[in-house]
């Protein structure tokens, strides 16, 4: 068997559906992190979307989505990034500003400004509607 | 990002370095590299929480997960080492190699004593690709049966037993394929999730989920009540007219379909064959069915209380949950938009509504909300009571009326009075919304679902009551059979109404929002009301089962009907939901009023029935009986003559007829049910304890940080000139510090948003 693999272009992708976050999905889910997806790193997506994946690995998996810097932490920065995605600049600039403090106020355990992986999870936790929003059906 | 600057760093030196290995797979190795030095560099830069991670209070009691963020797999590490064939490039990731296969190492070894089900579940909830699980789940079964040929071969029971459970697990897998594989509507459903979201779709997940419900019923009901009848039927000698589709009556009475044809006697084709005891068919049949239901309903409310409960005490506002929680499912690339907007609009509502409780409303304001609460409380029981009140009038000179009036439509009176009620009354409520202030929109909804389930739930409690206490006790001809009928008829008539309603008024209501009252727009799903009637739906086939066992078959039908014309009025009238509908909760709400009011009254209903009442002398299986349970009775009595099943008998007299087994069987509910409760308040105790904890860690840390921050700012002023050099060796010394780095800017601007706000 050869290693030839088929790569799906992030165009490609963008064609199957308007998610505003398409582009951080398939930067995070590919190989190299630049969103050239192989047919494993495209299965692993559907896998980790699909209906019985585990809440920590959707967790984990949408953690990593928002988190636009890569540095592990959601930041104020990533938090701004998202909020913009998600409105399409609908909102101003102090409205956006005003919803990453709340958003740090709510979900912030330790305080230190920012969002690690287990302030994600137990804010979660508190949003049951998680597992059945974060899901691509097939 | 330094990091990312690292990483380029690194990834030159590796092509630099080995001349030797010139073949066209170097791209995927390199890109192999690339991989294993970012995930190191994550790793390292984790190291630090790793330790602190108390995975203990998030994961659930089966998971045996340990470390989050794992390093490669040795086979990996091994492979490269075997491909590249270069010390250097080994030499350059040695540091974190130690590490990882340290990691990956302690991982191996805590997945190799596992079942191999927990295995399985610890493997699939690593956030690894899948070739990484692949090989790490043959890297432990290689060193698993390297170790099992160590201990002394398992015996051949222990080996049937493995095979056993294994070709357990794999039919379990291919039945929930095929399960999946012939679910219905599994496209539709797609296509009104992309257009409407989850919270729309769950309706149309429940309509299913009851649907199978009633194939269920009906499959139990017709294999082992009408199939035997249709056996011994007598011909139908009555005409058929057409409208016994709506009212039930004439042709339909004298067949399987109601009560009244059923015989009592024991069914033996030829001499030889097997006899069938009619009586204990049905009671049991009935019986059993409602069992099953009773269980899967528990353990479906059991499943969605686990996985949706929220603790009251730690529920906030939610604009994280906003923001979070987008849905993915949503594909329509104009409902997108549509929902983009939406959020935008429902955060702003939200921020607006943050800032403004922080403003305490005044005594007046609370003394008008209070007196509003009161008036609606008031209003609204004050009609439900009054629509009870005028069914129950109704239904008492109905048969006056019947006498009065001898044709097809007045039967029809009732049922259509009932079903005007169920439509106008809720439209009713739904207006008190602009008279009341809600504190929250959750309140607004429970609100208005208790109001409408009291409604309902009276309507049918009435009527239930009419018909034991008044038609059973009528001393007509076949009592059992009448209230099949009017059971059928009420169920047939809620169908049409719903099937009205969806064709006609939400497409009028479309035309008034579109072409005249522009500003109305278009109408949402609304998904509260709509579940409502099919939980009342569902109450009356279960009530109507004992009376008309092909019931089920018909909501089947009504339920298949449903689904296709309110996908084609959702389709053509509505546009998407603009607020967020908290859909599992929701959910697990609605199944619970399924189970409680509703299932559990039916279970009462039965209960009446079976005990209390006198079947009717000369129609249906239990004709002659004092009582419906007398079967039972003369059952036990007949088998405990035989002395091949005196044990069921024992169970009868010893554990289901004695008081005192029931009494011990409570008390030791209740002593369970105390301890959890107990165990529940530790657990609360604990995660409030662990909550403070966490909070004080990173107070510790900032405080540590800031000292760290002083110091350095001290030995710069001290020694500008080896700025440069300090410079460096962070650099190089790992991303444990870079992440310090990158933390620090951070938290000096989350301190002075503090500041300002304590001094705000």
């Amino acid at each position: 068997m050869g290693n030839k693999q088929t790569v799906f272009t992030p165009e490609q992708l963008e064609a199957y559906q308007d998610n505003p976050f398409r582009q951080r999905i398939a930067q995070v889910f590919s190989e190299d992190g630049d969103g050239h997806m192989t047919l494993d790193n495209f299965l692993d997506m559907f896998s980790v979307m699909s209906e019985t994946a585990p809440r920590d690995l959707k967790a984990y998996y949408a953690f990593k989505i928002y988190d636009f810097n890569d540095d592990d932490y959601i930041c104020a920065w990533d938090l701004e990034q998202t909020l913009t995605k998600l409105t399409r600049g609908e909102l101003s600039a102090e409205e956006v500003s005003l919803v990453c403090e709340k958003v740090l106020d709510e979900a912030d355990g330790d305080h230190d400004g920012r969002l690690s992986l287990e302030d994600f999870q137990n804010m979660i936790l508190r949003a049951p509607d998680f597992l059945s929003t974060f899901h691509i059906r097939i | 990002m330094l990091s990312e600057g690292q990483v380029n760093e690194i990834i030159i030196e590796i092509e630099n370095a080995p001349s030797g290995v010139q073949s066209h797979s170097s791209s995927n190795q390199t890109s192999q590299e690339k991989t294993l030095v970012d995930s190191s560099f994550s790793i390292a830069s984790s190291i630090s929480d790793i330790d602190a991670r108390d995975s203990q209070i998030f994961s659930k009691r089966n998971d045996k997960k340990g470390n989050w963020l794992l390093p490669f797999s040795t086979s990996l590490n091994e492979s490269l080492s075997q491909t590249l064939h270069s010390p250097e490039c080994m030499g350059v990731d040695t540091p974190c190699t130690s590490y990882e296969t340290i990691q990956a190492q302690k991982l191996i070894a805590s997945l190799i004593p596992m079942t191999s089900r927990d295995r399985i579940k610890a493997i699939r909830n690593q956030p690894r690709t899948m070739e990484e699980k692949r090989t790490l789940r043959k890297i432990v079964d290689k060193e698993k049966s390297k170790q099992s040929h160590r201990i002394l071969e398992l015996d051949c029971c222990a080996q049937c037993l493995n095979s056993v459970l294994r070709a357990y697990r794999r039919s379990k897998n291919s039945l929930s394929e095929f399960l999946s594989y012939i679910s219905p509507w599994q496209k539709t459903l797609k296509v009104i999730g992309g257009k409407f979201g989850t919270s729309v779709l769950s309706y149309f997940n429940f309509l299913r989920w009851l649907l199978k419900f009633n194939i269920f019923s009906f499959i139990v009901n017709f294999s082992f009540i009408v199939i035997p009848q249709l056996t011994v039927a007598e011909r139908n000698t009555l005409q058929f007219t057409g409208w016994e589709i709506l009212t039930g009556t004439d042709y339909f009475r004298d067949t399987v379909m109601f009560y009244g044809f059923y015989t009592n006697s024991t069914i033996q084709h030829g001499s030889s064959g097997a006899a069938y005891n009619m009586q204990l068919a049905y009671i049991f049949t009935i019986g059993v069915s409602f069992v099953i239901c009773f269980f899967s309903l528990l353990f479906s409310m059991a499943k969605y209380f686990r996985n949706n409960f929220i603790n009251p005490h730690i529920y906030s506002r939610g604009i994280a949950k906003l923001i979070f929680c987008w849905d993915f499912t949503v594909t329509h690339e104009r409902a997108v938009k549509l929902k983009q907007k939406n959020l935008s609009t429902e955060i702003r509502e939200n921020l607006s509504e943050i800032c403004q409780e922080n403003a305490k409303s005044t005594f007046s304001q609370q003394l008008t909300r209070f007196s509003a609460h009161m008036a609606t409380l008031i209003v609204s029981t004050g009609v439900a009571i009054a629509c009870c009140v005028a069914v129950y009038y109704l239904a008492e000179h109905n048969s006056e009326f019947l006498r009065k009036h001898p044709n097809h439509g007045a039967v029809l009176l009732l049922p259509f009075l009932v079903s005007c009620i169920n439509l106008a009354v809720p439209r009713f409520y739904s207006m008190f919304g602009l008279v009341e202030r809600y504190e929250t929109p959750r309140h607004e909804v429970y609100i208005v679902l208790i109001r409408n389930i009291f409604l309902k739930i009276s309507i049918i409690g009435i009527l239930c009551y009419y018909w034991l206490n008044i038609v059973a006790l009528s001393g007509e001809e076949c009592w059992e059979t009448l209230i099949g009928q009017e059971i059928y008829r009420l169920l047939l008539m809620d169908f049409v109404f719903s099937l009205a309603d969806s064709f006609l008024g939400e497409f009028l209501r479309r035309i008034i929002g579109m072409q005249f009252i522009t500003s109305l727009g278009l109408q949402e799903f609304d998904i509260a009301r709509n579940v409502l009637e099919l939980i009342y739906a569902q109450t009356l086939v279960w009530i109507g089962i004992f009376f008309c066992p092909l019931l089920p078959f018909i909501q089947m039908i009504a339920l298949f009907i449903m689904f296709y014309a309110k996908n084609i009025s959702l389709m053509m009238n509505f546009q998407p939901p603009s607020k967020a509908w908290r859909a599992s909760q929701m959910m697990t709400f609605f199944i619970f009023l399924l189970f409680f009011p509703s299932f559990t009254g039916v279970l009462c209903t039965l209960a009446i029935t079976i005990w209390r009442l006198k079947p009717s002398a000369d129609c249906g299986p239990f004709r002659g009986l004092p009582f419906f349970i007398n079967t039972i009775y003369s059952w036990i009595d007949t088998l405990s003559k035989r002395p091949t099943y005196l044990w069921v008998v024992w169970i009868y007299r010893n554990l289901i007829g004695s008081v005192h087994f029931f009494f011990i069987l409570t008390l030791i509910v209740l002593i369970i049910t105390y301890l959890y409760w107990q165990i529940i308040e530790g657990r609360k105790i604990m995660i409030r304890l662990l909550h403070e904890q966490i909070i004080n860690e990173g107070k510790d840390k900032m405080f540590l940080i800031e000292k760290l921050i002083k110091l350095q700012d001290v030995e710069k002023r001290a020694n500008p000139s080896s700025l440069i050099l300090e410079g460096r060796e962070m650099e190089q010394k790992g991303p444990l510090h870079l992440g310090e780095h990158d933390a620090m800017p951070d938290l000096r601007f989350r301190r002075s948003v503090q500041e300002d706000n304590s001094k705000v």
